[in-house]
């Protein structure tokens, strides 16, 4: 996997260099817009970790030339700034995800992650998650290569859960991925599922309930 | 009520005072003034009349063969003389050294003076009458003839000319009166609506007033108060840079000492240097909170200036957010942290509101062991409101208004808070028009913070 940082700060794109290198992904550091418009002509990434506050052109603008030449790679922006508004624009212009200054290394490499899951899942059928991987158009899971079981709702929200893994998924947004493959759902179903689903990949991933918010799923990494 | 009796008078009373006193001492002595004219030649005439009757009366004057003068009036005459509906008339014709010839023995006689007929008024039988006495030669003899007359028509004209000149002048007064107070108060009327237009607009407004239909005299006062606008305005906007330059300036490189720590500490094998390191990356956390919480109270003092940026907010989102941001650290420590949200919508700063409840949500998650619960809680009941309530070990009611303060923390604090939460808690309230109170959860334990937003319906909304 391919990462572009475009991060003017030395301190900070060393730091999230080195972090995202040991876990495993080549990296390209680059300190302004203009380098990363070249690098980005030049060859192609999997994922852009692109800070709003660069000299001259900012961070926000390469998104959006990047967006207009139909670049369809998953882009993460850092901010160093509180206001909504930035993060609103940056998602309106074309942003996957944003990060606000400072953050934890763990939370930058899971957001990551999450993109080139996400992205990798428009265009492969594949899917890893920790220890555990998808096949999305057989429909399928396994676990070390062994196979586990899964009822279609069962899969549905597993898969719901999986590509919004590291954010909270609510009880309706479950039942609306469930909900093409039966007529009435309530509530409490879904508890029941997500139970069922939770005795299948133990050992393997970690669903949560938050109360009032809904469930999160996270991977037992290897 | 002493500043009552401090104040300057308004410019309405002064203008009042200013111009009825004169208007009233003018129409008074105008008032006397036609009096005096009016009542003058009244008295002329009737004079006249008592002098046309002395002089008449020494027609009747003869001189004797003696030289003595004598007088003769036909008795009829002395009746018609006499005669008056309404006075009683006098009158005696005396001779040299006064002695009588004729009519009121004991009617005076005007001493002469350079002035014949000599004119007065005297008292006569008890009741003040009007003399005149008339000096002639009867041959060589000086003869005085003297007509009296009470003075009941006159009194009856004054009394009438009196009455219709009060009466006139005094509607006179009333109509000046009633002019100047009304012209005062329409040529005050711009003034007023000026004042009013301040008052009424908002504390954060810092639009300038319309000057077109402002009066002359205080456009000066209007153009200086919208310079002064203008330049809260640009000195708004300038500290709002600052703040936003500063923010990023104190950001990035925190970020970068904080990850590269982070980095360390994974690399370093040593126990005794990780510890260390542990303590350095403690310490920029705590850094790099404070700054946080600085700019962030900063951000919402800058807020408060401006009217700008005040939008709808659904509260739920809000939760959603800040139980979204902390969820993993409280997954770490086993805290039950959940959400509860009913559908509730305020006008405000979503940013600011996060911040304030998210701080609230970092309390209650540091003061909750592990098993506890912290709920965030929306709704609208029977106004929008925000709330956390945590099962931790709560905030001591002597301390419940001091932890507003910036920089205190309570007796029990701990972790790495710097003291500005709740005072940033309390700052977002008050731009929101939304009251803070803080107090203990249900059976006394823990800590219920909540903030109540008005009510949009009651039209009382920021």
């Amino acid at each position: 996997m391919r990462v572009l940082i475009v991060e003017d700060d030395p301190l900070v794109g060393d730091a999230v260099r080195r972090a995202l290198e040991s876990h495993g992904y080549a990296v390209d550091l680059v300190a302004s817009a203009e380098a990363a418009g070249s690098a980005l002509q030049a060859e192609s990434f999997d994922l852009a970790v692109v800070d709003i506050g660069l000299p001259r052109a900012s961070g926000l603008q390469l998104v959006r030339a990047q967006r207009r030449r139909g670049a369809m790679m998953p882009v993460l922006i850092l901010t160093a700034r509180d206001g909504l508004d930035d993060r609103v624009t940056a998602l309106d212009l074309g942003a996957d995800d944003y990060l606000t200054k400072p953050f934890q290394v763990p939370e930058l490499v899971a957001r990551c992650r999450a993109l080139i899951r996400r992205a990798n899942a428009l265009s492969s059928t594949q899917l890893a998650f920790g220890v555990l991987r998808l096949d999305l158009a057989r429909r399928e899971v396994s676990m070390d290569a062994k196979a586990i079981d899964l009822t279609h709702r069962e899969w549905s929200i597993l898969e719901c859960l999986i590509l919004n893994a590291g954010r909270i998924v609510s009880k309706e947004r479950l039942k609306s991925a469930v909900v093409n493959w039966s007529g009435d759902l309530t509530p409490n179903a879904i508890e029941v599922y997500v139970s069922r689903l939770r005795a299948k990949l133990v050992g393997a991933a970690n669903i949560r309930a938050v109360r009032g918010m809904g469930y999160r799923i996270d991977a037992h990494e290897k | 009520m002493r500043m009552k009796s401090d104040r300057v008078p308004s410019v309405r009373t002064r203008l009042l005072t200013l111009l009825l006193l004169p208007a009233v001492a003018i129409l008074v002595a105008g008032t006397l003034g036609d009096y005096f004219t009016v009542i003058a030649p009244f008295r002329e005439a009737y004079d006249q009349a008592l002098i046309d009757t002395a002089i008449a009366l020494a027609g009747r004057v003869v001189s004797r063969s003696d030289g003595r003068p004598t007088f003769f009036l036909p008795p009829d005459a002395a009746a018609i003389l006499r005669r008056d509906k309404i006075d009683s008339i006098y009158f005696r014709v005396s001779g040299p050294g006064g002695s009588l010839i004729y009519g009121d023995a004991d009617l005076p006689e005007l001493p002469g003076t350079g002035a014949n007929p000599v004119r007065g008024s005297v008292t006569y039988r008890g009741a003040p009458i009007r003399l005149v006495s008339y000096r002639t030669l009867a041959g060589s003899a000086l003869v005085t003839i003297s007509v009296g007359e009470t003075l009941q028509k006159r009194n009856r004209a004054q009394t009438a000319v009196l009455t219709t000149a009060v009466a006139v002048d005094a509607a006179e007064l009333g109509l000046i009166l009633l002019l100047i107070w009304l012209g005062v108060r329409l040529a005050l009327a711009p003034l007023g609506n000026v004042a009013a237009q301040i008052y009424r607009r908002s504390a954060r407004d810092l639009a300038p007033l319309p000057i077109e239909r402002v009066p002359i005299e205080i456009r000066g006062v209007v153009e200086a108060l919208n310079r002064l606008f203008a330049r809260v305005t640009r000195a708004s906007a300038e500290q709002r840079r600052f703040l936003e330059s500063a923010a990023h300036q104190l950001r990035t490189p925190l970020t970068g000492i904080q990850a590269q720590i982070e980095l360390l500490i994974d690399d370093e094998a040593e126990p005794a240097r990780q510890e260390r390191l542990k303590l350095i990356l403690d310490g920029a956390r705590r850094l790099s909170h404070t700054t946080h919480q600085l700019l962030a109270l900063a951000r919402s003092d800058e807020a408060a200036t401006l009217d700008r940026k005040f939008e709808e907010v659904d509260l739920a989102a809000v939760v959603a957010t800040v139980v979204n941001e902390r969820i993993t650290s409280a997954f770490a420590t086993g805290i039950d942290f959940g959400a509860d949200m009913d559908p509730a919508k305020i006008s405000g700063v979503p940013w600011l509101l996060a911040e304030a409840v998210g701080n609230l949500a970092d309390n209650a998650l540091t003061y909750t062991p592990a098993g506890g619960r912290v709920t965030v809680r929306c709704g609208h009941g029977p106004a929008p409101f925000l709330l956390v309530s945590d099962t931790g070990s709560g905030i001591a009611p002597g301390d419940r208004e001091r932890v507003l303060d910036r920089f205190y923390r309570g007796g029990n604090a701990r972790g790495d808070g710097s003291g500005l939460g709740l005072a940033i808690v309390q700052e977002v309230a008050q731009l929101h028009g939304a009251t803070l109170a803080i107090d203990a959860g249900a059976g006394g334990e823990g800590t219920i913070v909540k903030l109540q937003f008005p009510d949009p319906e009651a039209g009382t909304a920021v």
